[in-house]
This record gives C-alpha cells, structure tokens and sequence, in this order.
C-alpha cells in the first residue's frame, strides 16, 4: 500500500512542477483576447474619427458655443459656463478632451513610428504623411485652448511621469514642420497601398490630403498674425487648398453628430438672443433656420429650466463636423485681402464664403438665396467696415460645428484691437475665459500642469501666447 | 460552541429517550463541587449505548441502564466529564468540578490544519450556526455583523441580494481586492463578483458571490485574521480567510436520521424615511412649472393663483376650459387625456411607493450518523420580494456531503453544494431608478397620476424631463437582472496510519471544483429616458478546480513536547469566460430582445490563471504551555511576467500559555492566560498581461449611450489601449505581526482577548493613473505603501449566572487605522469611484479611502467664506474653493455587542453595532435640498444669514432672503450649495441593534419523537445616526468604494420576522 501511495507522490509531485514551469504560465496568461500589435491603417482610422468627434466636435465646441454666444448654457454644466460658475475654471470641465488629444497623439506617435526608418512598415511615406498632418491638427488645438502644453516631454507612458510644458511658440514651430514634412512625404512614392475606406475623410486621396494640409497652413498663419503677419502667405496657403466645398475636410455622421446627440442627452442650450439680434440685424434668411422658435435665452442670464427656450434647429444627426471648411477658407482669404487693403478681393472672397455656409447641408439654403443676401445686406456693411463684416460673416457661418474656431478667432481679433464681434454676456466685464483650464488627469499628477492651473483662475486674465500673452 | 454542544447534547438525548433497552433503573443527584447546589440539564448517559436523558431542575435522575452496560457518563457544558464505572449501583451520586478551560476545544486553522485553540500564536475568531442563525439572514455578510472583531462589514442597501464588502483589519489594495478568501468544507470559491461596478455611478449594483452561501447550511464560521494565521494560503491569504464548515452528520449520534425543518419568514419596510417638506410646489422662482425637477414654485395652496396654470386666473387654460375655481392645470393628466384640474394637495410620494417586502426561507435538512461514517443533505429555498417594485431574489440551495471510513487507514468523504440564484435589482445614481420616488413635488401625485400616454406604454408621463424614468413605469417596463448557476464541492481521500510508536502520519488528497455561470440582462426599455432604449446582456462563466496535497506527521517525543509537521502542494486553476451584447434603438417597444434593436455590439473574452504552491509548516509544544509555529509557502501565479512568478513566504508564531505556570496556577481568580506574538509575510499577485490594441469606447462624458460604434459603415479600428503594463512588475508585499493576550477570570465569568497588530504593504500593484500627457491614462505597476494598525479587543462576561437564568455578554471592538503612505512618484491620489468630482480616492497621508471634491472657499483660518458683492446674485453667499479632500471614510472604531438572556429554554438576544465616526457623500441629501424637497428648504419666506465670514474678516452680517428677496432661498440651494461637493459630505457614524430575537425550544417532545423551537426577530433598527434624513448604510458600489458614496442608492430595511423550527 505504502508503496503505492509513494508512487503516487512522486508522480503528483513531477506533473505539479510541470504545471507550473515558466513556459506553462506563460500559455496560460497569454492574452486571446485583444491584439498586440495592429497596422497603422487600423490606428489611424480612429485618430479621424476621435479628432473630430472629441476634439473639435463635442466638449471644446460645446463650451466654445457658450462663451461665443453660438449657444446660451441653460442647464446644468452648461448654465454654469453661462453664468461664469465653477466650470470654467474648473479643472475636470475640460478634462475628457485633454486627454483624447493626447490620446490621438500617442496613437499619431505610434503610426510615424511605426512608418518612419527602422519602423514596422518603413516607407509607408502616405500614411506617415498624414499622421504628420493630424499631429499637426490635434497639436494645434490643444495649444491654441490650452496655451503652453506638456509636448517634447509627452507621449512616454511609464518613461516620463510628469512631462514639463512647452511654450506656444514653440508649438507652433513645431506644427508648421509637423505640416510641412508631411506635405513632404506625402509627394513621396510609396509602394504600401493606400488607406482606402479606412480614411473617413478622403478615402485615401492623397491629393486632397495635400490640400487640407496647405489649408492648415492658412489658419495657422493667420493665427500667428498678432505675432507675425504674413497675410500673403494666408492666400497663397488657402489658394494651394481647397477648390470647393466638395473638398473640405469634414466628417460625416450617419446618425450621431455631436450636437445632435448632445442635445438628445442632455438637452442644456437654449437660442442665443446676441446671435439671434446679429442675424435679425441683417435680415440674414439663417435667422429662420437656425432656430426652433422665437424664445431667445438671454445671453448670461438664462433661468436654468430645460426647454423654456427656443433651441438650435440645426442640430440634426447629419450635420458633419468640419476640421476645416471650405468656407472658413474663404473667410480667411477675405481677412488677409482686406489686412492687405485688396478689397475687391476681399469682397470675392466673402461673397464665396457665405454661399458656401448657406449650402452646409443642415442650412438648407441657396447660392441664389446667398447672392441675394450678399448684395442686399452684406456688401453695403463690408463697404463702411470691411473687417468687421467679414469677422461677423465668419462668426455666423460658424454656426454652430465651427464654434472652437470661432473663439479662436474672437480671442485674436481682441488681441489684434479689433474688436469687431460683439458679445452680450454681462459677466464678459470680469470673467470672458481666454483660454480653457488644464485637464483634471494633468493638474492631479503633473506637479509641472499643476503649478500652471493654480488655482484656475488664470483662465479669465491670462491669454494665450498668440493673443498677446505669456503661457 | 458551548452553545453548539448543548445543542446537540440536548439532541442526543432526545434522539435516545425512545430506544429503551430492556435494563435496571438507576437514579442519583448531580451537584456542583463548588456550591454544592444540584445542577439541571446535566447529560446522563450509558457509555457505548444510545440510552441517556438529562437531571432535571433539582439535578435529579433516572435512567434505565442495560445490563451490559459497563460506564454511566455525566457531562455538561463548562464542567468536566465524568465516568463512573457501572457495577449495578441502582443510585449515583456525582459532584461536578468546573472545567478550568476548554482545553481541547479544536479548530480548523489554515489548509484544514486542526489545531487546538490554546496552540496558536495569532488571533482567530469563530462565529456559530445559532449566532448567525438567529434572526434567519439570507445573507452571510449580514449575519455576521456586529459579531466579529476586526471585521468592517458595509452592506451597500437593503435591496435582495444587495453587495456588500467585508474587510479584515483595513484594505491592502489601493483598487484590488480587499476581501477575505472564503474557504468552504476546505475549498476555496469565488466570493466576489467578476464584474465590478466601477465609477459605480451607472447602472444597477451587482451582487457578490458570497450571496450563494446559504447562512443556514453552517455550522460554524471561523475567520482567520491575521496574515500569520492566513499564510499557508500563500497569496490569496493577504486579506485573510473565512473557513466555513456546513453542516454535516459527523457531529449527529450515531443510529437513526436526524430531519429537521425550519422556516423563516420576514417583513422588512425602509428603515428610514426623508423628512420632507409639505408646503411648496413644483416650480421655479415661485412660479409653478409643471415639467421641471425641482419644487421651488408657489405654496401648493396658491396653485390656483397661478398666472399660467391656475384655475382661479385669466391664462390659456381658463380661456379654453373656463374658470375653475380652487384647481389648477395639471399638463400630465391633459397628457394622460383626463379632467386635468385637479385642487391642490400634499402627496406623500416615498411612502406610496415602497410596498411591505417580504422574505421567507424554508430548509429540509437531513442528517444520520454510522459506526463508520456520516451524511447529510440540505435543500433549502429562500425567496424575497424588495420594498421597490419589481425587485426580488429567489435562491436554491441544495448541499450533500458524506464521509465514510473503508478501513482503519483509508477515508473518504466529499462535500457539494449546488446554487441557483435569481435577483432582480434597480438602478441607482445617474441611471437611478428611485430619483422621481425621493424627490417629486409634493404637488404631484406621483403613484396616482399614470406614468404612460393612453394607448402607449412606451411614451412617458413624468412631472419632469426624461433624465430619469418614472419609477412605476420602470417596475413595468424596465429590467435589472441576474441569474446565476453554481456548484461547488470537492471530494477527498485520506490515508492514516502509525509509522511507528507516537508517529503518525496522515496523507490526504483532495479535489475540488467551484464552477458559476451568471447571466446578467440590465434592459432600459423602448422609451426609457425618453429614447429608443438600450440592453446589455452579459454574463460570464468560471470554472476553477482546486488540488490540494497534503501529508502530516505527528510525532510525540516525550509526555511533555510534540512535533508536528505538514507538508503539501497546492494547485488552483481558473478559466473564465465572458460575454456580451449591446443593443441599442429598439425598433418598437415590448420586445427588449437584442434581435430588437439597430445597433448592436458584441464580445466575448477568454482568460486564465493558474496558482501553484508548496508549502511546509512545523510546529512545536512543549508541555501545553509553549507553542511555536513556522510555515513557509512558494507559489507560481500565471498572471505575472516572465521571471516574477515565483514567491516565497513564511509565518512564525509563538503561544505561550502562562497559566500553566505554577505560581499563576496557584491564582484562584485567574482561569487562563495566554500570550502570543506572530510575525508574516504574504503577498498578492497582479493581473499582468502585454499591452494591446483595443476597440476604441466613445461612451462615458455627456454621452449616455455610446454616440460612436465601431464598426463604422464596415469600417473597424483598434488603438493602443490606455492601460498598460509595466513588464517589471513584481509581487506585493505585505508585512505583519501581531501580539495579543487572553485572559479569563473568574472560573471564566470573565474574558478578554485583545489583539494589536501592525500591517505594512508595500510595492502595492494598481493602476497608476498617469497624467494624459503621458498618452495613457494608467500604467499597472508597483507603487505606493500603506499600513495598517489593528486593535482589537473582544471581551465576554456572564455577569449574571443563578439557577437556570444566565446572562451573557460579548463585545467585539475594533479600531482600525489605515492609512496612505506613499504612492508611486508623481502620482497623489487614486481614484475610485463616483465622479471627476466628487470621487471616493485613496490620497497620500490619508486615511484610506478618502472622498474628494469641490469644497467651500475658506480663509486663511479655514473659515467659509462668503461673497461679499452687494447687488450680485450671490451676494452672501458661501463659494466653490479648491477641489480637496472633503471627507474621510474610515470609522474611528467599530463597537458590536451581543447580549444573551437565556432562561431555561428561552433565550432573548440582542446584537447592536455600534460605528463612530466615518463620513460619506450623500448625494441624496445634497438633492434633496437642490430640488427643493427636504424639510430644511420649508422655511422659504423668513431672511437668513448663511453662517460664514466676509473676505475682509468679519463675521457675515449679510441678510438674505425673505419677501423683498424671495429668489435669495432658491439661489442659495440649487446654484451654490448644489455645486460644492463639501456640502454633501455627512459623518455617518450609527448605532444599530442588528438583531433582536426572542426563542423557544419545547422543553419537551411535542408529538412522538417531534422537537420543536419558534423565534421572532427583528432586523437591522436604526436607534441613531448622525446622518440626516437616510440609513447610512445604502450606498453605493461592491468594490472598495462601498460605503462611502451615495446618490439615489436603494434604501437599507428594517425587519421583522417569525421562524420555526421542526427536528425529528
């Protein structure tokens, strides 16, 4: 029996050892689950998708849309952007979006990894180009929210915890040498095929790619004017870009853009009566179409009751979100012929604009419609002042997908003295916030971000580096 | 246990009375040695044979001996055993002496290690079937409220089947598991859920899976504390054990079944309603708005006067309908296509809500005792209906087990166990399914008016946007459910036998299987939140099979010392599998079926694990004074990298009983005495895997569905997942000792057992959060320390012990400081749950865990600060300071006590706990106050000072309020305490009494060989606590955040209740 029982042991013994060797251990933790590596084209897929649902479709373009004027908060973190309470300072408001920049980032980071020498897929010189390009795109709205923003140190999970900020200016070099080298390799000859239907934007058109490129350049340059005017190169960029709406960068929803769900979700902005007065004023046809009715929220003042006001009609579930517009471009070649005092340019240019954002597929209206409106209300206005009619024409084109680009634009021409959009809030007295607070996962664990949000009360009188200011 | 043993001394003999053999009559007196007075109850019976009876209240009695018989055996609790030989004496009398201590009281201590109390050199606990028995809890964690020491016990509500997290002396894992390995008839199984309800801010709570034990299948419970007594465990012992025995035939006289029925039922109601206020209604601004939330409109009386809606005034209403004196217009009821005026009138909207629930429990258990084994089969059914509509539990539990003896080495024996469980639950904070039930306006008749358009279900009538559901058209329409099949058992094989003299040796082999399947379906109906609806089906299936090896020697060298030693291997392995499937945009409503709905995603998940361990544990006693213990165990675990899988950890533990010591021998008035001290290592793995490429996820923010599926138009994408791994990630480590001392006095009258021991974790494995920066949000790694400093101290006395009326007392006091010491570098705090802010986190220097949010704005003295700007409309009023740490979680200390009056066969218990100190966010306070319906808004007309100071320093003199400012109220309420987190933050400390029951056993047979007790019971009554208007005892999450953060959480009950109990 002992014997056996002996036997028994030193069998159990040898088969438990094996069952716990390295090799054995290692089989049963490996992961069925999810890939460890996929091709670039399968990451940059949702770089696009998260650039413009996140990054400039929802959360910055909502409170964007508030401190504008496109929308009046009237419920919850909304009403509290209105009324200047808590949310715009602080940290967590902005936090969501912080973070899926950076997020894109790193995905960004992986694929020009991935395509660049010594890379998985070394010579995939298209996809790497615009991987450069949406770098370029994400990086530029995080500074330009955001001001100084954690960058050479970033993106190196484990590596550097706590990454140090890096000034504006330099970010911004570092866009137009993101934009240019990709520009660079996108002319490149590449033997890897292209992205195909996993490009949400261009299918693969490595020319229109270009072309969103150049366009870029022409926001980013205007953007810099307080710094450095080069309006010159604004038109010959936005010339290089764009020939018509039909190659605008934008995306398409088939059933879920962002302020359409937001307010299916949420349901927290009324009419803004400032926008609606600027469009009365002008006898501008948008004035009936933006809206739902003729109950406008006082601009700052709203009571915080759901659906007391009139709503944005335009938020339906197509309406596309744009990284850039054909029109905008039109605008910014607008702005730079009258800076340039070319104002018959200019007028073309304006003229082009409107009849593009009449036809946004949510508007609904004609060229015809456009024309009419250019040449009864629009041109006598840009005759006594130009600049302001085609900044006010921007402002209302932007409506309301456009609305990170709009306060872009507003915070500019108030650094530049030109002062020309005019908005209503009473609270804009003491509290306009000139940039958005850093994000909440930054200021709890980066000692670096965490000095720099203070207290968040830096974001009502510090500017950012373009407008004049020092971070 | 001595209440055990009387139990079933008193069994045996009953069980005995009708097998009379043909015999003499003997018959005596038994009195006691020290009073000399006659002692009743005392077990009379012949050695070797199955006839007994016991003394009657003079300690008289008489028995019938069979000639054969050749011992009479006197035995009673606390006194020690005699036998006197059996020559044909037709009277004896005996003289019981106390016993000086239960010396050989056995337990059950790691791998089924049994070892005497007195032996052991760190703290154990036990907790018997007739203590957690008694008020018949379905829920184990429930029942052992208040009755252990050390043991933090927070149950999140009083719903069926709600979670709840139990933690030995504090947590060791900032956001793993804290909770002990539970350990059934030597297998360990699953107590906890697969699922974690994370942020715990969406969605229903999810049970654990310590619901399947059945409380009424145990015989006893003994907790394991310490990591010293845990250690042989190995890894999954950091957070100590729970060893549960069942019930089994073992203990049963050996000759015919035992079947024994009992049946519970119980009533439980809200143990705490809301005061609320009675005079405002729906409105805002004083204005009544018949769709919004809150309830700052008119007086309900001056609804009539309303400019918009009233009947008494000229508006769009009247004009139509004409005057209608005394009403007011009532849009939901013209919705509902009824006579919408209606006068105005206070509605209790809680209380018609929540309906009696009612829980019963019904158990056949069947036991019989061989010469050469045992068995015994249980079923037992216990069902519930919750105090909310649609919510419930329904739970099988049928257990089998058996041992049998083949020969004088062999033995073999198993033990099974089979569950099937069914809950059905409700939603709580942003999906809350009770919000309407706690905060409607007294104005609107929340039950009365219907939650639904004529001739569609589907779409709602609710007094305010469709946020949330009304809550009787969720009990109609919508879904929480879940269903679970289990079994678990092992079966073993022992070999014993004598190597040579006073060796022994003793090999057994045991293999287990613990193996659930659990279906969830959470369903928001087509129409919910006003929206086309959206299912989740789920559920995940684990089998982990469990073989343990063990072999031990025992070796006498002398009279005075021993030796014993184990040695073993252990292996555990798991394979889990998960599913799940999304739908959303149902196509029509009363068909929630994924195949229903137009946008659907599904996945499905596969892992593994595997523990393997050997370990040895030597002990050494020494004339039943000195015990010292040492084990050591190496373990493998799969979920770690390459080249750190492997650990190694020892215990050592030393008891030393120093009333054996002559001189200490020589001290009447002490009974006992015993020191001891332990020292532990343990550990616990990670969950380490290489980093991945996921599906990208667009829920969460504004959203609350998914705004973004994949795959898009047939277009899918994956990116680099924001977690990731740090591939030098190695085993944390935990650190301990303990001393304590026992004492007994008094012939032990009096005891006192107290416990300190010291925990020091480090190179904590969790998620640390990076800054976005980074480009992930969490890296797995090791960082962070904490530590834990325990005293516990549990004290029993029997103050009162004349004739047959005894009163006894234990006290179990626990204080327990846990507290942050470090976190990995750069990182502050970890969160959670709950929100960006508020958010439950554990903070560096903290007590863990700690809630952090918006606080007030304070001066430089800490004193709230208000906003001294006159003609602002928060001019006054207190401000949004800097998000910090607004409320600490942890108790100062944790006070259960048990009283026991027993007399005769009657006995009244009473369990109260006692929880001092300790905050939570109360987010339905803060509501309350928000939408307008606590009793502190009622006073809405006179002018208020808000209790702070004005920045240049004085104290605030700044009136507010009243008629000439009647919005100041309002604003104060919903746009400025709302926002400030601090001002949800409530202590929670309580005083409960946990059980009161009352019990009786029939002296007597009540028909042929039939016993019979009957108890009444009450549960869970809130004497006191320092939160306002709620149980702080309902919360919300079954992770480490449980406890300490509400918001619309399902309420906790209180219940009463009556049980029989049948045994033949």
């Amino acid at each position: 029996m002992k014997k056996y029982l002996n036997i028994a042991l030193v069998f159990s013994l040898l088969s438990f050892l094996g069952a716990c060797s390295e090799d054995t251990l290692d089989d049963i933790n490996e992961n069925v689950n999810d890939p460890t590596d996929v091709g670039s084209h399968l990451i940059i897929t949702d770089v696009m998708t998260s650039t413009a649902f996140r990054v400039v479709g929802s959360d910055p373009a909502f409170y964007a849309s508030v401190y504008i004027e496109h929308n009046v908060g009237i419920y919850n973190q909304s009403y509290n952007a209105e009324i200047r309470s808590g949310e715009p300072i602080s940290s967590t408001t902005y936090n969501n979006s912080w973070g899926s920049i950076y997020e894109n980032l790193y995905n960004l980071n992986l694929i020009i990894e991935k395509c660049s020498e010594g890379g998985s897929e070394e010579g995939n010189f298209h996809t790497l180009g615009i991987a450069q390009i949406l770098t370029a795109y994400n990086l530029a709205v995080l500074t330009d929210l955001w001001g100084d923003v954690p960058w050479t140190e970033a993106l190196q999970p484990g590596v550097i915890f706590t990454p140090v900020l890096d000034s504006q200016e330099s970010l911004y070099q570092e866009i137009f040498g993101m934009l240019n080298s990709g520009l660079e390799n996108l002319n490149k000859e590449t033997n890897f095929s292209g992205l195909g239907s996993q490009d949400f934007f261009y299918g693969g058109d490595i020319d229109l790619w270009k072309k969103f490129g150049n366009g870029l350049k022409a926001r980013y340059t205007m953007r810099l004017s307080n710094r450095n005017a080069a309006y010159g190169d604004v038109i010959s960029f936005a010339d290089a870009s764009f020939e018509s709406a039909a190659e605008q960068c934008q995306y398409e929803y088939v059933d879920a853009s962002p302020f359409y769900q937001f307010l299916q979700d949420r349901n927290y902005f009324g009419a803004s009566q400032s926008m609606h007065d600027k469009l009365a004023d002008r006898n501008d046809p948008r004035d009936n179409v933006f809206f739902t009715g003729d109950v406008f929220a006082p601009n700052g003042t709203p009571d915080q009751v759901q659906d007391q006001y009139s709503k944005s009609a335009i938020s339906v579930e197509t309406a596309p979100t744009y990284l850039l517009s054909y029109h905008e471009l039109q605008f910014l070649k607008a702005e730079a012929y009258v800076r340039l005092d070319e104002l018959e340019n200019a007028k073309d240019a304006l003229e082009e604009g409107i009849i593009a954002a009449f036809q946004k597929p949510n508007i609904g209206l004609t060229a015809a419609d456009a024309e009419d409106y250019f040449a009864n209300e629009v041109e006598s206005r840009f005759d006594s002042n130009p600049l302001a009619e085609v900044m006010v024409q921007k402002y209302l084109a932007f409506y309301e997908e456009e609305a990170v680009e709009a306060y872009n634009d507003y915070r500019r021409l108030v650094a530049m003295g030109d002062d020309v959009i005019t908005l209503e809030n009473p609270a804009n007295l003491q509290q306009f916030p000139v940039r958005f607070s850093y994000g909440a996962d930054d200021v709890t664990t980066n000692a670096n971000v965490r000095e720099a949000y203070g207290d968040g009360s830096y974001v009502y009188s510090e500017e950012v580096w373009w407008a004049g200011g020092s971070r | 246990m001595k209440k055990v043993l009387l139990a079933l001394s008193f069994l045996m003999v009953i069980g005995l009375g009708s097998v009379l053999a043909q015999a003499q009559t003997i018959s005596g007196t038994v009195t006691g040695s020290e009073d000399g007075m006659p002692i009743p109850g005392v077990s009379v019976f012949a050695k070797g044979t199955t006839v007994g009876t016991v003394t009657q209240l003079d300690g008289t009695y008489s028995l019938n001996v069979p000639d054969d018989a050749d011992f009479i055996v006197f035995s009673f609790i606390g006194m020690e055993t005699q036998e006197v030989p059996y020559e044909g004496q037709s009277v004896i009398d005996v003289t019981l002496v106390d016993e000086a201590f239960q010396v050989d009281e056995v337990i059950v201590t790691a791998l089924g290690i049994k070892r005497e109390r007195k032996a052991l050199g760190y703290a154990v606990q036990d907790v018997d079937s007739e203590e957690i028995g008694r008020t018949g809890n379905s829920d184990l964690a429930g029942a052992m409220q208040g009755k252990l020491a050390g043991m933090d016990i927070k149950p999140s509500s009083g719903m069926p089947g709600a979670s709840s997290q139990i933690v030995i002396r504090g947590a060791r894992s900032f956001t793993g598991n804290n909770t002990p390995l539970y350990v059934v008839d030597g297998m360990p199984i699953a107590s906890t859920s697969y699922y974690d309800t994370g942020n715990s801010v969406t969605g229903a709570d999810i049970s654990n899976r310590a619901v399947d034990i059945n409380p009424a299948d145990i015989e006893s419970i003994n907790v394991l504390k310490g990591q010293a007594a845990a250690a042989l465990y190995g890894i999954r012992a950091s957070n100590g054990v729970v060893i549960i025995t069942t019930k089994s035939g073992a203990n049963n006289k050996v000759g015919k079944p035992v079947v024994r029925i009992s049946h519970n039922s119980s009533f439980d109601v809200v143990s705490r309603t809301p005061d609320y206020q009675s005079t405002w209604a729906q409105g805002n601004y004083g204005s009544y708005v018949p769709n919004t939330s809150l309830s700052w409109g008119p007086k309900i009386s001056e609804l009539p006067n309303s400019p918009t809606y009233g009947g008494n005034t000229d508006n769009a209403y009247t004009q139509e309908d004409g005057m209608q004196q005394g009403k007011f217009y009532v849009p939901q009821l013209a919705q509902a296509g009824l006579d919408p005026w209606k006068e105005p009138r206070v509605y209790d909207n809680w209380d018609d809500y929540y309906q009696t629930g009612y829980k019963s429990t019904n158990s056949v258990n069947v036991s019989q005792a061989f010469e050469t084994g045992s068995f015994a089969i249980a079923l037992t059914n216990t069902i519930q209906d919750g105090i909310a509509l649609n919510t419930g539990m329904d739970r099988w539990n049928f257990k089998g087990s058996g041992v049998k003896e083949l020969n004088d080495n062999f033995t073999v024996g198993f033990s099974s166990n089979y569950v099937k469980l069914e809950i059905d639950k409700l939603s709580g904070a942003n999906d809350a399914s009770l919000a309407g039930v706690l905060s409607a306006p007294a104005s609107y008749n929340l039950e009365g008016y219907p939650y639904h358009e004529p001739g569609d279900p589907y779409s709602q009538i609710y007094y305010r946007s469709m946020t949330f559901d009304n809550p009787y058209w969720i009990a109609q329409n919508n879904t929480f459910n879940e269903k679970t099949e289990r079994f678990f058992g092992n079966g073993y094989v022992e070999y014993s036998t004598n190597i040579a003299g006073s060796l022994d040796l003793d090999v057994k082999y045991q293999l287990g299987v613990d193996s659930y399947t659990t279906h969830f379906q959470d369903i928001f109906e087509y129409g919910s939140k006003g929206g086309a609806g959206v299912m989740d089906n789920y559920g995940v299936s684990s089998a982990t099979y469990n073989s343990l090896l063990t072999a031990s020697l025992n070796w006498s060298l002398s009279d005075n010392s021993a030796i014993s030693a184990t040695f073993g291997n252990e292996l555990n392995h798991e394979e889990i599998k998960t599913y799940s499937e999304h739908g959303e945009d149902f196509n029509f409503g009363g068909w929630s079926h994924i195949q229903n709905a137009n946008v659907v995603t599904a996945d499905e998940a596969q892992e593994s694990e595997r523990t393997v361990g050997f370990f040895g544990s030597l002990s050494y006693d020494w004339r039943s004074m000195l015990f010292l213990n040492a084990t050591g165990r190496n373990d493998y675990v799969s979920t770690m990298p390459r080249g750190n899988r492997s650990f190694f950890y020892p215990s050592v533990s030393l008891g030393f009983v120093a009333s054996e010591l002559e001189p200490v021998k020589a001290l009447d008035w002490i009974s006992y005495a015993k020191i001891r001290g332990s020292y532990a290592e343990v550990g616990q793995a990670g969950n380490y895997i290489n980093n991945y490429f996921t599906k990208p996820d667009y829920s969460g923010g504004f959203w609350t569905g998914e705004p973004i599926q994949y795959p898009i138009d047939g277009v899918n994408s994956y990116i680099s997942n924001n977690v990731q791994y740090d591939p030098n990630l190695k085993p944390q480590n935990t650190t301990s000792y303990e001393v304590g001392v026992n004492l007994k006095f008094f012939n032990n009258r009096f005891g006192i057992d107290y416990t300190y021991s010291r925990q020091d974790v480090e190179d904590q494995i969790f998620q640390v959060p990076l800054a976005a920066s980074t480009g992930a949000a969490g890296l797995v790694m090791n960082g962070g320390a904490v530590h834990t400093n325990t005293h516990e101290a549990i004290l029993y006395a029997t103050p009162i012990k004349i004739g047959d009326f005894t009163w006894d007392i234990a006290v179990n006091y626990s204080k327990i400081d846990n507290v942050v010491d470090e976190l990995a570098s750069g990182v502050e705090s970890i969160f959670l749950g709950g929100f960006v802010t508020p958010q439950v986190r554990a903070g560096i220097g903290n007590t863990y865990p700690v809630i952090y949010g918006a606080s007030f704005k304070r001066d430089d003295q800490g004193r709230v600060l208000v906003v001294d700007n006159p003609g602002a409309w928060n001019h006054g009023m207190p401000e949004q300071g800097e998000p910090a740490v607004i409320g600490e979680v942890s108790p100062e200390f944790i006070l259960g006590g048990t009283n026991t009056f027993s007399y005769k066969t009657v006995s009244l218990s009473a369990v109260f706990e006692w929880k001092n100190g300790g905050e939570m966010y109360s987010g339905s306070n803060g509501l309350l106050d928000l939408y307008g319906m606590s009793a502190r808004t009622e006073d809405r007309e006179s002018t208020f000072i808000y209790d702070g100071y004005k920045p240049n320093g004085e104290k605030n003199d700044i009136v507010r309020g009243g008629v000439n400012d009647p919005d100041a109220i309002q604003d104060l309420y919903v746009n400025v305490l709302s926002n400030i987190d601090e001002y949800y933050i409530h202590e929670n400390s309580f005083v409960k009494l946990r059980e009161l029951a009352l019990s009786y056993k029939h002296p007597t047979k009540v028909f042929g060989s039939v016993d019979l007790g009957v108890s009444v019971f009450a549960r869970n009554i809130l004497l006191w606590t320092a939160l306002p208007n709620f149980d702080p005892e309902a919360s919300q999450g079954n992770n480490n955040m449980g406890g300490s953060f509400e918001r619309f959480s399902l309420p906790q009950t209180t219940s009463y209740g009556f049980g029989i109990d049948v045994t033949f």
